[in-house]
């Protein structure tokens, strides 16, 4: 960043070109397209979940709300089974995602030391990344496990990925310095001794950029419930979302779903007007968790994946 | 006889080797644990079950247990009607997908390093990870809302321009232009991560000569960032190609319907619809298709490694 901002100050004593002066337009316009694409879907989005339905309905909700309602977010937060998902996501998110960061991180460290055998342990794990066994056979795995249909699954599933565990390696190797392992080991530490008291305070980076992977990644997965679950007690959001959102079909469509909750939003009729912007206030409740979380630590997570991508 | 013998003195020490290993590192054994044992329970033990793909599973006699069928399995998969249609399927999507999906990234980055404003340079950059953060459920839900025949915005406009009201969702025609672009719409911003990583480790001084040369922006980008942009670019492509016969089966099962299966039809999703979908599951002749598609894809990244290693010296190991 520092050769960056040295670069800017020094350019600005040379005047620019006129062709120079044209990119600089183009480019400008260019972002401002790339810009509006990137963005407007998610503002429809946003303006759509705070309007009034017959608006949404007739396709009158363009770039600002109109007759402003919450009836969808009412509908939203009185569906019991919604939140019940919603409870499930975090509880999965949370634990697993917790989980899967201290096993990463304690792995990761013995795996940036040296030891007989590593090169074993590097090609099983690796190894992974390329075959597995399939669909089906994993499947099986978790039946003859007794997991199928159970919470453990949702969190044991996915527990580590090995693009995270090289991440968290690298890290590890290269920002903090030997020296102090020598020095740690000349005043009687053990590896349990040096990994707890250097290590751990020292990985405050590499914990958040692992933190957002893994939790990004199971709020968002849908997948593993749909294969591993029965119960729609168990259900992640997604899983539910699904039914609303992404699908066609008359027996899991926003109509249905939210016309069976009639009672609570005030009739038949109210529920199917308030289940068509429902969809959008869904949409905003399931993605502004990760969105959030990345944007508040986005400053340690693009410099993380720099670490890992650099090396890998 | 006489091997054994000679064997067990080398055995022996290999034995003492380990024990005296295994006292040194055990703590790091310890803190690697957890995670050797879900590779080894999650990952290996159903490497382990693939043998049913040769077997015809029943329940009640388990993986082992199961009557040995060779490669029947194999056989229906490769004579069924559909066979070829999914394998034509999932190449094209993925290859399309390549092929407009791959540029995106590189021209973004180059675009995003020539602006000139921090902020507003911070904010595109930020802008454009954000769709990486959705979920493919809402992705797919966005596409139907958006691409809706009656009320989405997208036939709306059609209408409006006087045009007539496409069912994007169920035309064949679709699918894939719906898949790649959201595809595009969702992480062509955050693949820039690399290119730009690479951008800003250019030395500033041969911009700087550069311009005291008299070159122009297009000139710079031309001479200085598109060359140091292609191998990186080069090693994408080559480890993208591996992935041209694995399939995004969570997304085009979303983006499946009934009107589009002419071409959403794809590998990955049939698995799914065969084996765990299915009122009657068959998991030996899932677990085959399955298995077909890990080597193949397992023997391309392989090649496409070796090919590259030779070529360029950029490989993944």
């Amino acid at each position: 960043m520092t050769v960056l901002s040295m670069k800017d100050k020094r350019r600005k004593h040379v005047r620019e070109t006129r062709q120079d002066r044209i990119f600089n337009v183009v480019n400008l316009l260019f972002w401002g397209i790339v810009l509006f694409i990137v963005l407007y879907p998610l503002w429809l989005i946003l303006i759509a979940s705070v309007s009034d339905p017959d608006a949404v309905l007739q396709a009158r909700v363009l770039i600002w709300p109109v007759d402003f309602s919450l009836m969808g977010y009412e509908a939203v937060f009185q569906n019991s089974e919604l939140l019940g998902s919603y409870l499930n996501s975090i509880f999965y998110t949370v634990a697993g995602s917790a989980l899967s960061v201290i096993i990463s991180l304690a792995a990761a460290y013995a795996l940036s030391r040296k030891f007989a055998g590593k090169k074993l342990v590097n090609l099983a794990i690796t190894f992974t990344m390329f075959f597995s066994g399939g669909l089906i056979p994993i499947f099986l795995n978790v039946r003859d496990l007794g997991l199928y249909n159970t919470r453990a699954v949702m969190i044991l599933m996915n527990l580590v990925s090995v693009w995270n565990l090289m991440v968290a390696r690298t890290y590890i190797q290269t920002s903090i310095p030997n020296d102090l392992y020598e020095a740690a080991v000349i005043d009687g530490a053990d590896h349990f001794t040096y990994f707890f008291r250097c290590v751990l305070p020292l990985s405050g980076t590499i914990v958040a950029v692992l933190s957002v992977y893994y939790g990004v990644a199971r709020w968002n997965d849908y997948f593993t419930g749909l294969v591993m679950l029965r119960d729609r007690g168990l259900y992640p959001l997604q899983l539910v979302l699904r039914e609303i959102l992404a699908s066609l079909t008359s027996t899991g469509s926003s109509d249905t779903f939210f016309a069976a909750y009639a009672d609570n939003l005030g009739g038949l009729q109210a529920a199917l007007r308030k289940a068509e912007v429902a969809k959008y206030c869904c949409i905003v409740v399931a993605t502004v968790p990760a969105v959030v979380l990345y944007i508040f630590m986005q400053k340690y997570f693009v410099k993380g994946v720099m670490i890992g991508s650099l090396k890998g | 006889m006489s091997v054994s013998a000679s064997v067990r003195p080398r055995s022996g020490g290999l034995r003492r080797r380990t024990a005296l290993a295994l006292r040194r590192d055990w703590q790091l054994w310890v803190l690697m644990l957890p995670c050797l044992a879900f590779f080894i329970v999650f990952c290996y033990f159903p490497m382990y079950g693939v043998q049913i793909a040769f077997r015809d599973y029943k329940a009640a006699f388990g993986i082992t247990g199961s009557q040995w069928v060779g490669l029947k399995y194999f056989e229906k998969f490769f004579s069924s009607y559909y066979c070829g249609r999914m394998f034509l399927n999932t190449f094209l999507l993925n290859f399309f997908g390549l092929l407009f999906g791959f540029p995106v990234p590189i021209l973004l980055a180059i675009m995003l390093n020539q602006l000139r404003g921090k902020r507003f340079k911070g904010f595109a950059q930020t802008a454009i990870y954000v769709p990486h953060f959705i979920s493919t459920v809402v992705l797919a839900g966005m596409i139907y809302l958006f691409f809706s025949p009656t009320n989405g915005i997208i036939n709306s406009l059609i209408t409006a321009a006087g045009g007539k009201s496409i069912y994007f969702i169920m035309e064949a025609d679709w699918f894939r232009p719906l898949f790649i672009g959201s595809e595009i719409w969702q992480n062509a911003g955050w693949n820039t991560i690399l290119y730009i990583a690479t951008l800003t480790s250019i030395d500033p001084q041969l911009y700087e000569a550069a311009t005291i040369d008299g070159a122009t922006r297009w000139n710079k980008i031309r001479h200085i960032d598109l060359p140091h942009l292609v191998p990186i670019a080069v090693m994408m492509l080559i480890l993208n190609c591996g992935s041209l016969l694995s399939s995004n089966t969570d997304k085009a099962l979303l983006l499946q319907t009934s009107g589009n299966m002419a071409t959403s039809d794809i590998l990955g999703v049939y698995v799914y619809n065969v084996g765990i979908a299915a009122s009657k599951a068959q998991y030996s002749y899932a677990s085959a298709i399955g298995l077909c598609l890990n080597v193949i894809n397992f023997v391309i990244i392989m090649l496409v490694n070796g090919v590259s290693r030779r070529l360029s010296d950029i490989s993944l190991f």
